[in-house]
Parts: structure tokens; sequence; C-alpha cells
């Protein structure tokens, strides 16, 4: 069976050399410089937490760096959700989706012994604002990367390979985060630190819908 | 592959030859339609060609290739199924203007109906002689006269009111 003349043509008219991508594990790499620069710059942009001393070096930039490679793991597999035949089952998608999200809470569990340090009395939504706006604005360097790596490939699901990146990357910014804000009230945690991450995979869904070639 | 990735187009000779006896296959028992299965099988391979940077060397090509067919399938199915529901609405459309129009041309025949006509401006005694006595589509209206669809309702009806209005 022998290719069309059209065709044939369409294709030799446009037939130069390309350069294949790079596995997704190494193309993820790639985020390991930015992902350490943001987990540092944003409590040395604001302020460290008070207790940084007390929940000393493991249980402080230990717990943030292991998250942060939980948020790079995560866009991984974004990245090798973008490459046709390589999609991941459903069942994956659903157990990393569920597993980043309960992550910050489980980092919370392992390093705090009481959960009642929160906002003072009518400051709840300042410093909820103040703590999701900051998360935001770390994640969003992460994100852009992110879905310039993705858009590079050819994301059948734009959908899943946004939300993922954007669950990594609002992980990585998270992982900043806790190293400046000691608040462990859950309602603060659920609502700054828990919305910014899904805010982040909100902005990496409509990101990649948007910028996929499979939707051009 | 990696001839093709490389730009020789033996390569993407061979390639066809081995694959697109299985993909048309494939895309035969998707959509159960030849002609349709021959044409998702070029685009198939067009769609190969443009994310042809996306193939991991080393990897098998079948699930890539297979994943593009199926993704070539799904689009298709997609978009012949908006336009369908498009036909549909304007079909829909049509079929419940038609007792009004019959009503309107025997109306149109008396000399009241047709004087009331002329008092209607004449953009919109157009939208409204082609909706309600030729049958026209709003989106056939509009195309014609080179304005938007909302636009063409708007002066079908104002003209329609206005009608009335000199009927009375």
């Amino acid at each position: 069976m022998s290719a069309p003349q059209p065709l044939r043509d369409r294709v030799a008219g446009d037939l130069r050399p390309v350069r294949p991508l790079r596995s997704p594990t190494v193309r993820a790499l790639v985020l390991v410089p930015l992902a350490a620069a943001i987990v540092f710059a944003v409590p040395a942009l604001h302020f460290f937490r008070s207790d940084m001393a007390a929940l000393g070096v493991l249980r402080g930039w230990g717990f943030s760096y292991a998250q942060a490679i939980a948020g790079i793991v995560i866009v991984a597999l974004a990245l090798r959700e973008s490459i046709p035949g390589r999609s991941l089952s459903r069942a994956v998608v659903s157990w990393t989706i569920a597993g980043g999200l309960a992550l910050p809470a489980l980092v919370l569990v392992m390093t705090s012994s009481t959960f009642d340090l929160g906002p003072a009395p009518g400051r709840a939504l300042v410093e909820g604002v103040g703590c999701f706006r900051a998360s935001a604005g770390a994640a969003l360097p992460a994100l852009l990367f992110a879905a310039l790596l993705v858009a590079r490939a050819f994301p059948l699901r734009p959908g899943i390979a946004g939300a993922l990146y954007g669950l990594g990357c609002g992980l990585i910014a998270d992982a900043g985060l806790r190293l400046f804000c000691e608040y462990t009230a859950p309602p603060h945690v659920a609502f700054a630190h828990g919305g910014a991450i899904l805010g982040a995979m909100f902005v990496g869904v409509v990101v990649s819908r948007i910028s996929a070639p499979s939707r051009r | 592959m990696e001839g093709y990735l490389a730009g020789r187009i033996e390569a993407f000779d061979g390639l066809y030859a081995a694959l697109a006896g299985r993909l048309r296959g494939y895309l035969m028992a998707q959509c159960r339609d030849a002609a349709l299965a021959d044409d998702l099988l070029q685009d198939t391979f067009l769609q190969m060609h443009r994310s042809r940077h996306t193939y991991e060397p080393g990897r098998p090509v079948t699930p890539w290739v297979f994943a593009i067919a199926r993704h070539v399938f799904l689009m298709k199915r997609r978009s012949t199924g908006r336009r369908l529901r498009f036909e549909e609405r304007l079909t829909a459309d049509a079929t419940a203007g038609d007792v009004v129009r019959d009503d309107v041309k025997a109306m149109v025949e008396k000399d009241e109906v047709r004087r009331a006509l002329e008092q209607v401006p004449a953009d919109q005694r157009e939208a409204l002689l082609l909706h309600h006595v030729q049958g026209w589509s709003f989106a056939e209206i509009a195309a014609r006269l080179g304005i938007r669809v909302n636009a063409a309702k708007t002066r079908a009806f104002r003209g329609m009111k206005k009608m009335k209005g000199h009927l009375k």
C-alpha cells in the first residue's frame, strides 16, 4: 500500500529533519532549578515562619523540598500525558490528583503537633487572601514554564495534562509557602493554601485547553 | 521512524506501507464508512507528520500512531456532531416558519397587506419577506445582506410589527 500522491506531496513539502522531544522525565528536570528557587524565594521575599528554628532543617526545608520534588514528579506525569500513546490510565490520574491534594495536609500533620494556630480574630480573610496571593504568584512562573513544555508536545487530553501540571506547580509554590506561613488551623490551610493549589490546577486546565496543538 | 524524523521521504513511504492497512481497518471499525475511513487515514498521517517530533525514539511506533488516529476520529466525530446539530436547528427554524409562511403568502395578495408592507422601511421589508414569504433562515438572510443573524431577526421582527400596526 503506497501513500496517495497528494498526501505524499504535502508531507514531502514540509519534510525537514526534526529533533524528537526528550523523555518526560528529562524535560521535567528542567523545572528543578526553578522549583528550588521558588521554594527559597517565597519565604526569603516575605519572611521565615517564627518557629523555623524549632522546626529544624529536616521538618522545615526537608519536607518542603520533598513536596517540591513531588510537584516535579506530577509535572513529569503531565508531560508524559502529553505524548500520544503514553496517556495515563484513569486510575493513575485519579490517584495522582488525590495524592497531590492530600500531600500538603499530610506534611502539615507530620510537622505540627497542634492545629489551632490561625489568624487573629477578624484577620482570617486578610491573612487568607495574603497566603492565596503569595502562593498563586509563586506558582505562576512554574505554570508558564510547564505550559510551554506541554504545549510543545501533543496532549490529546489537554484538560488532564493541564490539571496535572497545575497541581504540580501549585505544590511547588505551597512548598515555599509553608516556610513562611506557620498557621495550622484547618480552615486557613484548606481555603488559602488548598485553594491556591486548586486555583493553579484550574489555570492549568484553562491554559492547556487553549494552547494545546490538538485543539488548533 | 528514525529515518522519517531525519527527513527522508522514503522512510515515510515505508511507514505508510507498514501502517496504512492496519490504521484503515481500525478507523473503519470506528466509523463504519469506507470513504470516511480513507479521509481519516489521510488526516491521521498528516497529523502524525505535524506532531512527529513527539515520537520518542526507541519506543514502539504503533501505540503512538494509533493514539493519533483515535484522536483524529474523535475530533472528526465531534465536529460532525456540531455541524449536524446546527443543521437540525436550521431545519427546525424553517419548518416552524412554514405555517406562518403559507398564511402570509395568502395575505400578501390582498391589497391592504401590500399597502401596509409599503409603509415598512425597505431594509426591514426585505428581511421580513425573505424570512416569512421566501422561507429563508435568518442565517441565510444575514449572509445575503451582510449583517449579523441577530440583526436579520430584529429587522424581520420590527418589520412585522410595523406592518401589523398599519393593518390595524
